[in-house]
């Protein structure tokens, strides 16, 4: 271990001193931050005022939805059914930027839906949200309970509402939070793909300059395998906190001198809030209006689990990864070689990202579960699944996802592990299916 | 020191080493000798644990070889690198720490190695500052600087300028005369005649001769004696008749010669001095033993030697 240990300190030592580290930590998150300021300054403006229309065929709600006008939303009420086509193309409901459905089955699933034309932002959709839970809590109270609204709401649960849009009712990709998701899952692939890169190069600097028999000398292959694995790693968990506080101090910045009333309570406007609603909404109801990503990495994401799971999975993920890059540097029998079957490797890492779009625009199809679940693509998919929130009492997903990929990076270890052991040594050779074979059957 | 026994090796079908077995003992330079590909690296691999043989075992110091007699052992490999980006000082102490020193004592044994070499000012300068040869010299400090009881040397010569190559070859023999015990795999026949205490010679995967450098030339002399003389060739073209028979003359100088004869028939080495005293002036006369060159040809491709 102590041998693995001094292997995982020159490879660490060597990518800190690296100019290619040092542009990287400095200019990645300045990337990030200006891409950023874009997006605050440009990104997800939404249309300020929205005109609801609520169809209620059996008079669930009575026409009542908020105590108070609400400057920025009218409520109107149909009494009969209406098909969502019909909302869609006639022209008497052109005007109404959504619709709401309730029946008796809203009642009865805790779920509804809102259709709307436009992508409302996420002001907009927790302001909806919150208005027409209120409204069917009381109903139900006054149904199915004796309780008083104030003892009901300290025992309540959470109604679920889904978003969606009017023209393609099943499209869910317009779920914001998962594209921050996305965001962490996008740089776990450019972490693995970068670092991975890194193991590759430095196994197959040790190969070419042919230091690494006197390395094999003084400690065992799977030694040395761990040592890179180890060193490398720990660069790229230096290289991520330096983005991390970077970005933080950034974010910090953009916050104290962009948009300072953000976040203050002191600048909140209750007018037209009820006195409950009041001590319920001071987190989400600053008076200035931003636009939904401002509102998105300021209020939406929760960075302590993301980033606590984001670097849970991208430890996990590089373990996965990395042995696929050091046993391909390490079987390669010249760097040609070396490009030539990155190839694959940088396919299946761009298939990961892919999924992880696949699974934000798809989140409840079959084959954005197996995505979450294969180690391939886990580590991008999860992140977007964190972001988008997992069902109440389903987060066991998350650690089920972890745990098939911790198995499959100790089985891909162990692999690399026989290949590395076998094909360190060799130079010059044409690297054959055959050849690969007989090395992992050789102890 | 280091007891061999019986290893073989195959990669695949191919056969690597096939029943090979060594002794080297304390405080001797052996010489580990064969064509390319013979299986010299392989078993240099096998004593550092590298590779794993498929049969028999080796002892190291009485005991049953394993990974920790490794820091007893400094290895010099014929492929050979340093990490470009490196200076000679973190060198040092990254590969002197994974032999077991602790940093101190590499840096108390990396000032006296480079005092003694004269090259201190290198201590900080990059590896990719230095020329070949003295990138070498650098190899070998690392190999030796843990200072080890066995050093196995692959090569240890090949790269280096005449001048560099009596140093290396003068700091092997300081090391033996410490008590070191060196294995030295080298084509260099030469080096091998002048420091080698014994040798042996693989050739196709076993060994094939085994034993003292001063043995195995005198087993394989061919019964020729060298005369230095001055004097006219023709005079001792003469005088040797039908007794003798020249084989090999070389000018020295004006009328100075080295003539190589065979004896025929009874004829003795005291027989030709008699012959020629008086025809010409001998300066020396010895009997002419083979060199480890001539050994290692006619071991390594006899047949080729008898059709031509």
């Amino acid at each position: 271990m102590k041998n693995s240990w001094l292997i995982a300190k020159r490879e660490w030592l060597e990518r800190m001193r690296s100019s290619s580290f040092i542009g990287m930590a400095l200019f990645g998150p300045l990337l990030i931050l200006a891409l950023l300021y874009f997006l605050f300054a440009y990104g997800g403006e939404g249309k300020q005022r929205w005109k609801v229309l609520i169809a209620d065929p059996t008079g669930i709600m009575a026409n009542k939805i908020v105590a108070n006008e609400d400057n920025a939303m009218r409520y109107s009420f149909a009494d009969g059914y209406i098909e969502l086509e019909e909302f869609r193309d006639a022209k008497q409901f052109q005007e109404f930027d959504a619709l709401i459905e309730i029946n008796e089955k809203v009642l009865s699933n805790k779920t509804a839906f809102i259709f709307h034309r436009e992508q409302p932002s996420v002001r907009m959709q927790t302001r909806l949200q919150f208005q027409l839970e209120r409204r069917l809590e009381e109903v139900m109270i006054q149904r199915f309970t004796d309780l008083k609204v104030s003892e009901f709401r300290k025992i309540k649960q959470p109604l679920t509402i889904g978003f969606r849009n009017v023209y393609d009712p099943f499209d869910e990709s317009k779920d914001i939070r998962g594209w921050a998701g996305f965001f962490f899952g996008g740089i776990i692939f450019l972490f693995l793909f970068l670092f991975g890169m890194t193991i590759l190069r430095s196994v197959t600097v040790d190969k070419s300059n042919r230091i690494v028999e006197v390395l094999l000398a003084s400690v065992n292959p799977n030694q040395l395998l761990a040592g890179k694995i180890i060193g490398v790693g720990l660069a790229a968990f230096v290289q991520f906190f330096v983005w991390f506080i970077l970005v933080s101090i950034g974010l910090f910045v953009f916050r104290e001198s962009l948009f300072p009333d953000l976040l203050d309570p002191a600048n909140m406007n209750f007018v037209q809030l009820s006195e409950e609603m009041k001590q319920q909404s001071a987190d989400l109801m600053p008076q200035h209006e931003y636009n939904s990503i401002v509102e998105l990495v300021f209020d939406r994401i929760d960075f302590v689990t993301m980033t606590t799971y984001f670097l849970v999975f991208f430890v996990v993920g590089y373990l996965f990864y990395g042995a696929f890059f050091a046993a391909i540097g390490a079987t390669v029998g010249s760097d040609s070689d070396g490009q030539q079957f990155i190839l694959p490797l940088l396919v299946i890492l761009s298939f990961a990202l892919y999924a992880g779009y696949y699974s934000l625009s798809n989140p409840e199809s079959d084959l954005a579960a197996f995505f979450h679940y294969l180690p391939f693509t886990s580590p991008v998919v999860v992140m977007v699944k964190l972001a988008q929130g997992y069902p109440t009492g389903q987060a066991y997903q998350l650690f089920i996802a972890l745990l098939i990929l911790g198995i499959s990076a100790i089985c891909v270890l162990f692999v690399a592990g026989r290949l590395y052991k076998n094909g360190i040594l060799q130079y010059g050779h044409r690297v054959k299916l055959s050849l690969l074979w007989k090395w992992l059957k050789k102890m | 020191m280091l007891e061999i026994q019986h290893i073989s090796k195959s990669f695949f079908r191919k056969i690597a080493l096939d029943d090979v077995s060594l002794h080297l003992y304390p405080g001797e330079i052996f010489g580990l000798l064969g064509p390319n590909g013979a299986g010299k690296t392989t078993l240099i691999r096998i004593i550092n644990q590298i590779i794993e043989a498929d049969k028999g075992h080796i002892r190291f110091n009485g005991e049953w070889m394993s990974r920790h007699h490794l820091k007893n052992i400094g290895y010099l490999p014929e492929e050979r690198g340093l990490y470009r980006n490196m200076t000679v000082e973190s060198h040092a102490v990254f590969l002197g720490q994974l032999r077991g020193m602790s940093k101190k004592q590499v840096q108390t044994q990396l000032d006296y190695w480079l005092n003694k070499f004269e090259i201190v000012d290198w201590k900080n300068k990059r590896i990719e500052e230095l020329s070949k040869g003295m990138a070498q010299k650098v190899q070998f400090i690392c190999t030796v600087l843990h200072d080890p009881k066995l050093i196995i040397l692959d090569e240890p010569l090949s790269g280096f300028d005449p001048i560099n190559i009596e140093l290396i070859k003068h700091e092997i023999v300081e090391m033996k005369a410490k008590g070191k015990t060196i294995l030295l795999s080298t084509h260099n026949m030469k080096s091998v005649e002048e420091i080698c205490d014994r040798a042996a010679l693989i050739h196709q995967s076993k060994k094939i001769m085994e034993g003292k450098i001063s043995d195995i030339r005198e087993e394989r002399k061919t019964g020729e004696f060298a005369v230095k003389f001055r004097g006219s060739m023709i005079a001792f073209v003469n005088a040797l008749w039908t007794s003798f028979e020249l084989t090999e003359k070389e000018i020295l100088g004006d009328e100075t010669f080295i003539a190589r004869v065979k004896m025929r028939g009874d004829n003795t080495f005291e027989d030709l001095l008699r012959t020629l005293l008086g025809q010409v002036k001998i300066e020396a006369a010895w009997e002419v033993l083979p060199s480890m060159q001539d050994v290692f040809i006619d071991l390594v491709q006899p047949k080729k030697t008898s059709e031509s």
